[in-house]
């Protein structure tokens, strides 16, 4: 497979680093990485949707303790998935239900396994190892 | 969404988990097609016995 080079950049860096924050894979679209960008939104957003559509609990800002704000952050991490949850979730979490727990995990999923794409997406804008 | 995801079991979720987060983990750290391919199904079947695994070591605890 042929790799276009990048030319390493910190602007470009930070730039991919949080578009591929707010839009799963659109960092590494921006760094020419087709394949990567289309597996990470298809694997994210997949985590995420499924996560919503088990009426998961999505954690707000307000955390009550130290879990409820590690979970905020796993969220938040999901990008613009997090911030559409309300309008993706139209009937509210449910997480009195077994599904609904799965789903709360599956969402803090996603946005973990988002935050190591943009980590990886800021190390290729630099020039890094993974470029 | 809701007709497809709204009523998996702990397994099938698990199994869901366990094939988005093996590929993702391969592209992640693997380069070519073969590589990335040989690392997820790794990946895959070592999230599957941890998960039957500590299932089964916790099962005497839920009677």
């Amino acid at each position: 497979m042929k790799r276009e080079a990048v030319k390493g950049n910190q602007i470009m860096a930070v730039a991919a680093a949080i578009a591929g924050w707010l839009v799963p894979g659109l960092g590494h679209l921006l760094l020419r990485r087709w394949s990567k960008a289309a597996v990470y939104f298809l694997c994210v957003g997949g985590l995420a949707s499924a996560g919503l559509a088990m009426r998961g609990g999505v954690f707000g800002a307000g955390a009550a303790d130290l879990f409820d704000r590690l979970g905020f952050f796993a969220d938040l991490g999901a990008g613009i998935f997090y911030f559409l949850a309300h309008q993706i979730q139209m009937a509210g979490p449910d997480v009195a239900h077994a599904t609904g727990d799965y789903g709360t995990r599956l969402f803090a999923a996603a946005g973990m396994l988002n935050l190591l794409t943009v980590l990886e997406a800021y190390d290729i804008g630099r020039g890094g190892e993974a470029a | 969404m809701n007709f497809l995801f709204g009523s998996l079991t702990h397994f099938q979720a698990m199994l869901f988990f366990a094939v988005v987060v093996s590929i993702t983990f391969a592209f992640l750290s693997k380069r070519g097609l073969t590589e990335r391919v040989k690392y997820s199904m790794w990946a895959f079947l070592a999230f599957l016995l941890v998960a039957i695994g500590i299932g089964w070591l916790m099962y005497p605890f839920s009677q």
